[in-house]
């Protein structure tokens, strides 16, 4: 689209929003009865929902695959054929499913205390239902919460953002419309708590000046996530607790 | 690029470390760190300077002081590791200062050695019985570990059958072990439950709190129809009553219980109590 400026001389970009504001974040928990722990998010546009089972449960089938002194994390990554504005034809089982799967296992290996269930295996199942930019994001916030619905111990919470450079500013929550306007783009998972960093991913060209500013702008975003599923939780256990009496 | 990093790393929680007792009974989540009651004691307000003197400075009387489920000891914080309601209990009496633990809902069971639970025979290998306790492995209960049961005299179990038994091997290395004996030898209750009756699964934290001293809930549900009923810690109930009708009222309830509120449960029993 010839002409399209992702920020505008006032500040703002396509959406309305400015450089540094996140889309709307709406969040449930225990959304499946049959799951042991399931969450669906909304961030803008973006939808996906999280579901895990077995917390922990045997690992069936190949034995060999046990690790001896921790869990196995088993991410699994699909996105729905009417998720993009052209119908995919894989769901899952591509190249791009596959990484996602790879890096959402990275991420929760460093979140959840693995060492606690050793010789058995954790699965995480995320559905991307609607995709609109910052789906690897979405995924993140949504599988934190649906272990936390599991009540599988973890570290801290994992809260991810997406950020992109444009013009001299660094923007945070990219939705499809900029991140298609190749600009580059980093994706980063934080725990929030300790500041720590689960994951980072780029795959694009930038000068490593901004690099400092595109970083503090993602976890800036990440930290404003996490405030907001900080609530969201609360909120779920408030609610659970009353029904139960306390 | 360092600077960078050290950015990202500076974050709110540096100075989120709150004493473990003003957040009693109140929400938690995981990555929040909570300090100890000795720790208060030694940075607490003490009136300028004014502290007595010790002979041996160096020691401390500690409190011991149990960390339950859901937290980890990180240091000398406690780390939350699920989210849930912070719950604390005084000890009876001696030096150890309680136990702090989280209240959490979950549906999955972990065994914990000296749980009461009910399992399902899935195996019969030799001596021992295979018995799925909905754990991530199947317990192994030796047909020994019955009241009365020698090498002559084996007990009647068949696989598919219902066992009420305790852990007595339970963590994250070996295989749970279950017997269903007490230390003295004594069934207690323990054993095959009879072949009627109604098996179902509820979440955990319904259990706890069915099984709490004061619960009104049994206490309602005995008042309605004669009935036995067996709770599992592992979330399951087994409840068997003279109709198959009535049984199946009485499973409906028990997994209603959870999202209704005292009111509702009221109206329904005083309805079901009319007819």
């Amino acid at each position: 689209m010839a002409g399209l400026e992702l920020l505008s001389d006032q500040g703002y970009r396509v959406d309305g929003r400015r450089a540094r504001e996140l889309r709307k974040i709406q969040a449930r928990m225990g959304v499946f009865a049959q799951a042991d722990g399931s969450a669906y998010i909304e961030q803008g546009n973006t939808k996906a929902l999280a579901v895990v089972y077995g917390v922990p449960r045997g690992i069936g089938g190949v034995r060999s695959r046990a690790l001896p002194d921790r869990a196995l994390v088993n991410c699994q990554y699909s996105s729905a054929t009417f998720s993009t504005g052209e119908r995919k034809r894989r769901p899952h089982g591509d190249r791009k499913s596959c990484e996602m799967g790879l890096q959402l296992r990275q991420t929760f290996e460093a979140a959840i205390l693995t060492q606690l269930h050793p010789r058995s295996q954790i699965d995480i199942y995320v559905q991307v239902l609607q995709a609109d930019g910052g789906t690897y994001a979405a995924c993140v916030n949504a599988a934190t919460l649906a272990v936390l619905d599991a009540g599988i111990p973890m570290r801290d919470f994992v809260c991810a953002c997406s950020a992109g450079f444009v013009e001299g500013t660094a923007l945070a929550d990219l939705s499809h419309v900029e991140e298609a306007a190749g600009g580059p783009q980093l994706a980063l998972a934080l725990l929030p708590a300790s500041g720590q960093i689960a994951l980072l991913e780029m795959d694009a060209r930038l000068h490593e000046d901004h690099l400092e500013q595109v970083l503090e702008a993602a976890a800036q975003a990440a930290r404003d996530v996490h405030t907001l599923l900080d609530h969201v939780v609360r909120q779920h256990v408030r609610e659970a607790s009353i029904l139960l009496g306390d | 690029m360092a600077e960078a990093v050290q950015f990202a790393a500076e974050s709110l929680a540096g100075g989120r470390a709150r004493a473990a007792r003003t957040v009693l009974d109140q929400v938690v989540l995981p990555g929040e760190e909570l300090l100890l009651p000795e720790q208060e004691d030694v940075e607490g307000p003490g009136g300028a300077g004014e502290r007595p003197l010790r002979l041996n400075a160096g020691t401390r009387s500690r409190l011991r002081v149990v960390c339950g489920p859901g937290l980890r000891r990180c240091g000398d914080r406690l780390l939350v590791t699920k989210c849930g309601r912070l719950r604390h209990k005084d000890p009876g009496s001696g030096s150890s200062g309680g136990v702090y633990w989280v209240d959490s809902q979950q549906k999955r069971y972990v065994p914990v050695k000296g749980d009461h639970v009910i399992g399902i025979v899935t195996a019969k290998s030799g001596d021992i019985f295979k018995v799925d306790v909905g754990g991530s492995e199947p317990a192994s209960l030796s047909y020994l570990a019955f009241e009365g049961a020698t090498k002559r005299n084996r007990p009647n179990v068949q696989v598919g059958d219902l066992i009420y038994g305790q852990f007595v091997v339970a963590n994250k290395d070996m295989e749970p072990e279950m017997v269903c004996i007490d230390s003295c030898g004594r069934a207690n209750g323990m054993g095959v439950i009879g072949h009627d009756g109604l098996l179902f699964k509820v979440t955990l934290g319904l259990i706890r709190k069915l099984l709490a001293p004061e619960c009104e809930i049994i206490q309602e549900v005995g008042k309605l129809y004669p009935l036995e009923i067996v709770f599992g810690m592992n979330g399951r109930i087994w409840v068997k009553a003279k109709t198959i009708q009535q049984t199946l009222i009485l499973a409906n309830i028990l997994e209603a219980c959870e999202h209704m509120t005292a009111d509702q449960r009221k109206q329904i029993f005083a309805r079901l109590a009319e007819n």
